[in-house]
């Protein structure tokens, strides 16, 4: 048998930890048998360590390897990209412990550890989860040191403390490189959102489809207000309008003519008449200045309070107000927006969009289009007849829950006079159907309502389970005008939100209730959740231009040149301070406390003219004193004699107080020389 | 040439001394092989977080990074401050192998895991803790008679990361004594009364008295029947007359060649400090009084080993 390296038994703890700590992401999101492979190595090493199993022959060795490698084809599909990749290298890591013969190995296996750290955090990149990531770094660093501290008496404790004690010194260093070392374009293309579902509001909207959303509590978006943030009922995050309905499923549209330079303003080139237009009817109103950071959702859509006008950066304002990403968003999306309140949105409506706005499908719900008929000859007034409908929501047994009942081939028909139970979308989208058979231009709207005040951040966190639809109606002299038909249904829902609404109701419990309701972990979640927020702005969100931004500022224009002066300067000086405090009271301690004491005491007697009294004895110095300020004698001698008591004390050093009766008497001693 | 440039400039930078304090004039540093994969592996990061947009993978970088740059001070500070002293030497004859001792002292800080070789010599591996002193002894290869000065004593560490090496590369006022390898097949250089063939007792001179025992005295002068009896440990003394002295001359060796005089000296030596015998040694620049004993044979030996060099490396 081979003579194998033994790690030393104190690194042995830490390099275990290691290696476990390092797999456990992979092994929480990947297949099983990872779980099943890691801790047999681990056992195995152990008894290899312990003289009770031998070093796995290399045919065993090549049958692991190729059974990993397999394993991972079959679990994956593929050995390349980012999943299948990361759990690949994750268990080949754990492997390359079992065949560890030398000290070299060691050191190879330890430093290949910290390039499998990062690619935990390919998958997830929280605050908490960089923290544990920080955690794996120590234990790897805790077992390089103890790898290479080869002395039986070493302790494993003083390894994790020396790692400790660099990487704390380290991150100073590490914050300056963070913000200082310029973010360069990726150097070639990675796609790293193959096989990633899309979340959020899609550009379709069939029955069913937001109350799929609304059981995850997943987070939609970030909205940060620079000043107070508005009433409950007034979040409405418009994302998008649905135009064309084909009977089961509301889609986008816009009318033939309508070219993308008529329909969106990207912020460059003379602005649009409608563009120009909305600018002119906001300029007086009130408005909410924020921030909103989208989560990855790999769709285009961004939301924002009625009416946006946005700074222009990566992102277009369409006409029908809502705003569209350039690219699709696949990373955290940070965006300004300014909304104005109470824009009224009196756009003329074209014939063809007219059209568009009242188009039905030439078949289905004919109860549905009766009931629009019977209203249409009640009522001349458009907005007599959206508040009849209204109220006729109201007063008819409409439920608003989770989980309708199935509602046969037609959908509007069965929905409004067979089942009257249903989520914001059914309303949202019979209301539209009613009006729209009853003439009245209309569009249903896609979008979050609501959101969870953080009173410590100012900032609102939207999340999927906010997901709402409403209806905009198009009134002659008003323009569209905002309808939620939801809201009369069930007001609760554009009071309290979702959770309020359904909880009242006694419905359903939703993902992160219960415990999370109590008010400690209330409290404590809300914390975590402004942590989290500061994160994803502040740190996860640092990009080119934020850079350049914030750099812009301190150094006027960012040139290579300035940035790679400041980034020297600031290295080496954090460098020089790390040095000094470790190096500090190095050798010899050259003064006691006693001598310092008596330092302080020839300084204040110098300033007062006795040269020289350093270089004299305690006895010599009271006699000058006395000379010179015969008041001071009596200070003098009392002063000497502690501390002459303390100097020529035997074998103990002077305590605290004793130090400190000292340095009182020699203060009175200074005043008394006057 | 560059060599010579080289050992020049260390000369100059690094003087040879008694004792030696590791300073940051003494102390070089460089990455070690592992630390040049542990930057690679940094740059590997680098490039990832870049293409991924990733600010935490390159953030996890730049950790890497200052974690390297700590690790400068820390091995740096591992060596500094570690005083090394020339100790005692072990000498050996030509062709074997000598013993150096070098203390280390640690001062206010611990010194773990430094390791200390000549070139071409495995490396011996000491911690000391805070205030600790130890004794390493070192091999030493003994080539020709002679004083002989080991070369630049290679001081290294690399704790705490392993991914920097800091050495110092010392030159202590120390060296070994090589002593000529004995040789037998020749005439006795002896001159003078004695016992023939080395086998002599001193029952022949005049017993003079005890005195104590010290260590060094032969121990076949031991009044061993006086130990039996619980008088404790003293050694005989002799009173031999300065023409009954049992004389070892370099000059009795005419004919031969320097070092093979020096070998039969140095046979002679070891055969009559075996026997107990008392003998004197006479060289063409230095004399050693009649004497025996451990202490007078190492005397001898060494004296056989400077013959030549004397004042010259002394």
């Amino acid at each position: 048998m081979a003579r194998l390296y033994q790690v030393p038994s104190h690194a042995r703890p830490w390099l275990t930890a290691a290696i476990l700590a390092i797999s456990l992401p992979q092994l929480l999101r990947g297949p099983f048998w990872q779980v099943l492979l890691l801790l047999a190595i681990l056992l195995w090493r152990a008894l290899m360590d312990r003289q009770r199993a031998p070093l796995p022959g290399r045919w065993i060795r090549v049958l692991l390897l190729l059974g990993t490698v397999g394993g991972i084809y079959l679990s994956f599909g593929r050995l390349i990209g980012p999943e299948a990749g990361t759990a690949l290298i994750t268990s080949l890591f754990a492997l390359k412990y079992l065949e560890l013969v030398g000290r070299r190995d060691a050191y190879v296996l330890i430093i290949i550890g910290y390039f499998v750290c990062a690619t935990i955090l390919l998958f997830q990149q929280g605050f908490f989860v960089f923290l544990y990531v920080c955690l794996c770094l120590l234990l790897l660093t805790a077992s390089l040191v103890g790898i290479h501290y080869n002395d039986s008496q070493a302790r494993s404790r003083q390894h994790l403390g020396k790692a400790a004690v660099l990487l704390l010194q380290a991150v100073p260093l590490a914050v300056v490189l963070f913000v200082l070392v310029p973010r360069l374009p990726p150097l070639w293309n990675v796609h790293t959102d193959q096989g990633q579902a899309r979340t959020g509001m899609s550009d379709t909207m069939a029955p069913g489809q937001v109350s799929n959303l609304a059981e995850s509590s997943a987070i939609a978006f970030r909205v940060q207000f620079d000043g107070e943030v508005p009433p409950y009922r007034q979040r409405y995050w418009r994302g998008l309008t649905y135009s064309w309905f084909d009977g089961r499923t509301w889609s986008q549209a816009r009318p033939d003519d309508w070219g993308d330079e008529l329909t969106f303003y990207s912020g460059r080139g003379a602005p649009p008449l409608w563009y120009r237009d909305l600018l002119r009817r906001a300029a007086d109103r009130p408005y909410w200045d924020y921030q909103v950071i989208m989560a990855p959702s790999q769709r285009r859509w961004l939301y924002a309070l009625n009416t946006p006008v946005p700074e222009f950066d990566g992102l277009v304002l369409a006409r029908d107000r809502h705003l569209v990403a350039t690219e699709p968003v696949t990373g955290n999306f940070r965006y300004r927006v300014r909304s104005y309140t109470g824009v009224p949105m009196t756009e003329p409506l074209a014939p063809d969009q007219r059209a568009l706005m009242l188009s039905l499908p030439e078949q289905g719900f004919p109860r549905a289009r009766e009931l629009a008929s019977q209203w249409r000859r009640q009522y001349r007034d458009d907005s007599a007849l959206v508040s009849a409908a209204l109220h006729w929501f109201r007063d008819e047994p409409f439920h608003y829950t989770l989980s309708p009942p199935a509602v046969g081939p037609d959908v509007v028909d069965g929905f409004l006079f067979n089942t009257r139970r249903g989520f914001c979308e059914h309303y949202a989208s019979s209301f539209v159907v009613l009006m729209r058979a009853a003439g009245i231009p209309s569009r249903v709207v896609g979008g979050y309502q609501g959101g969870e005040a953080n009173p410590m951040g100012r900032h609102l966190l939207i999340r999927q389970y906010d997901a709402h639809a409403w209806a905009e109606v198009w009134l002659p002299g008003r323009g569209w005008v905002e309808v939620d038909p939801t809201a009369a249904v069930a007001p609760e829902r554009v009071e309290l939100g979702l959770r309020g609404s359904l909880s009242q109701a006694g419905e359903v419990r939703l993902p992160g209730d219960g415990i999370g309701r109590l008010p400690v972990l209330f409290q404590l979640r809300q914390w975590a959740d402004l942590l989290e927020f500061r994160w994803q702005s502040w740190v996860l969100g640092y990009d080119l231009k934020r850079q350049n931004q914030w750099l812009s500022r301190w150094l006027g224009a960012v040139t290579p040149w300035r940035l790679a002066l400041l980034l020297l300067t600031l290295a080496a000086l954090l460098v020089l301070a790390t040095a000094l405090i470790m190096f500090r009271g190095r050798g010899p301690r050259s003064a006691t406390p006693l001598t310092r004491e008596y330092r302080r005491l020839a300084r204040g007697l110098s300033k007062r003219g006795v040269r020289g009294a350093e270089r004299l004895s305690a006895a010599q110095l009271c006699e000058r004193i006395a000379r010179r300020w015969p008041a001071a004698e009596p200070a003098a001698l009392s002063w000497r004699e502690t501390f002459e008591r303390l100097a020529y004390q035997q074998d103990t050093s002077p305590s605290i107080g004793a130090l400190r009766a000292l340095r009182r008497q020699r203060r009175r001693l200074l005043r008394a020389c006057r | 040439m560059v060599k010579r440039a080289w050992q020049n400039w260390l000369a100059r930078r690094l003087p040879r001394d008694h004792q030696v304090q590791l300073n940051q004039r003494r102390i070089f540093i460089l990455p070690s092989g592992y630390g040049v994969l542990y930057l690679v592996v940094a740059l590997l990061l680098f490039l990832g977080g870049v293409n991924y947009e990733n600010n935490l993978i390159l953030a996890l970088c730049f950790l890497m990074v200052s974690l390297f740059v700590m690790g400068i001070l820390h091995t740096f500070r591992n060596l500094s401050a570690l005083t090394l002293r020339a100790g005692a030497a072990r000498n050996g004859f030509v062709g074997g192998h000598g013993g150096l001792a070098v203390v280390l002292v640690s001062r206010g800080q611990p010194h773990r895991s430094v390791w200390l070789s000549w070139p071409g010599q495995d490396a011996q591996e000491v911690s000391l803790e805070t205030g600790e002193e130890k004794t390493v002894w070192l091999n030493l290869a003994l080539p020709r008679r002679g004083p002989v000065r080991p070369q630049r004593l290679r001081v290294e560490s690399r704790y705490p990361l392993g991914l920097l090496r800091a050495w110092s590369l010392v030159a202590l006022e120390h060296h070994c004594l090589a002593w000529p390898r004995p040789r037998e097949d020749a005439p006795s250089p002896w001159e003078g009364r004695g016992g023939s063939g080395g086998t002599g007792r001193h029952g022949s001179e005049a017993f003079q008295g005890l005195r104590a025992y010290v260590l060094g005295d032969s121990l076949r002068q031991v009044d061993w029947k006086g130990y039996a009896r619980g008088r404790g440990m003293n050694t005989k003394l002799f009173d031999a007359e300065e023409g009954e002295r049992l004389w070892l001359g370099y000059d009795r060796l005419e004919g031969l060649p320097e070092e093979q005089r020096l070998a039969l000296l140095c046979h002679w030596v070891l055969l009559l400090s075996e026997a107990g015998q008392p003998f004197g040694l006479r060289l063409p620049a230095m004399e050693l009084a009649p004497g025996s004993g451990d202490e007078h044979r190492l005397r001898a030996l060494d004296l056989l080993a400077l013959h030549g060099n004397e004042g010259g490396q002394r």
